[in-house]
């Protein structure tokens, strides 16, 4: 149940001021102190939302995460749907 | 004793991209948003009861429950940094909440309970749009992310307990029920609002229909999307108030907010 961990990296992101200082600051960095599958830490430093989705990120992690990157709702909802 | 009641739906756009939204829908929920907070304020409750959801904040799936009151001292939110309401703290009344989880043990519930939680929009929404400040909160969070999320005749029930200890609670206490009305919050479905559901489910609060509420199953409420199991809240509202009946202020299909956004008042029998 990887997934399990790339969500509970995703949320940190997304409700901890601190991490999510660390990771703009230092993506890489971040992403190495989880657990993942290199598909898993592939679709995060890529920001490849479309994959993050088809792992299985549960919507109100992933919409969160991409609103704090600025990305449309627009882009969002292609980006999910594969119409990228 | 019990002094107010309302629900309302808490999409995050309602703040963080307010401008998204049509002027006249904005108008006319922005006067109904207005007149809750009148009449909240008018009602003089020392503390607020806020059956409500959460987004991931302070629940993961390392534990799951159904439901979980919060008996902290205080709260601190929201946590989003987008949602344009300025952070602060809310006073707690784990006093009160402390007699709504010992109620709920002695009549066959066992909710969770914290002392430490923080509130995302699903709970400060409502309270920045309602202008509540120095009244003392008790969150009550519903499960309505992870399936299995409890029944909606479960919800109603477990709101009957709690209504049962506001009214014979020697404070001012006033009970809202936030969330939903149909959405699909980051999903495929987003941005689909299905206004025949919202409508029909809104005029089932009007006339405390406890059947219909009590009937919606989890295959009724994934229909109207994943944030539609948030109106768990709404149906233990009406379980709490014995079918009291309500009045719709506003509902507004808000598109660019991806929600039908609802707001009621109820009648205290």
């Amino acid at each position: 149940m990887s997934v399990y961990t790339l969500q509970k990296m995703l949320r940190e992101v997304n409700r901890s001021p601190g991490s999510r200082e660390r990771y703009f600051a230092e993506k890489e960095t971040f992403v190495s102190g989880y657990v993942l599958t290199d598909e898993e830490r592939s679709a995060v430093l890529a920001f490849d939302v479309q994959k993050l989705y088809a792992l299985g990120v549960h919507g109100l992690i992933l919409r969160p995460f991409t609103i704090i990157h600025k990305m449309s709702e627009p882009d969002y909802l292609r980006a999910i749907r594969g119409e990228a | 004793m019990l002094v107010y009641a309302a629900a309302m739906s808490h999409a995050p756009g309602i703040t963080a991209w307010p401008k998204a939204a049509p002027t006249e829908q904005r108008a006319r929920l922005d006067e109904a948003f207005e007149r809750l907070a009148a009449d909240l304020h008018a009602a003089a409750a020392e503390t607020l009861v806020v059956l409500t959801s959460e987004h991931w904040n302070n629940f993961f799936l390392d534990h799951v429950g159904a439901f979980c009151v919060g008996r902290a001292t205080a709260y601190s939110g929201p946590v989003e940094p987008f949602l344009q309401i300025e952070g602060r703290e809310v006073a707690g009344d784990p006093e009160l909440a402390g007699r709504i989880v010992t109620a709920a043990y002695e009549r066959g519930f066992e909710p969770s309970f914290s002392y430490e939680l923080s509130f995302d929009h699903g709970t400060m929404l409502p309270l920045h749009k309602l202008h509540v400040n120095g009244t003392r909160v008790v969150p009550v969070f519903f499960n309505t992310l992870v399936d299995p999320q409890p029944s909606a005749a479960r919800a109603y029930d477990f709101g009957a307990i709690i209504g049962d200890v506001l009214r014979a609670s020697g404070e001012r206490v006033a009970l809202i029920a936030t969330g939903g009305m149909s959405h699909d919050p980051g999903e495929l479905r987003h941005g689909t609002i299905d206004s025949a559901f919202d409508r029909r489910f809104i005029e089932q609060m009007e006339r405390g229909d406890a059947a219909a509420l009590r009937s919606y199953s989890r295959a009724d409420f994934a229909a109207a999307g994943a944030g539609a199991f948030e109106l768990l809240a709404w149906i233990a509202l009406q379980g709490a108030l014995r079918d009291a009946p309500g009045r719709t202020l506003a509902y507004e299909a808000v598109v660019p907010w991806a929600t039908g956004i609802g707001l009621m008042e109820f009648d205290l029998k």
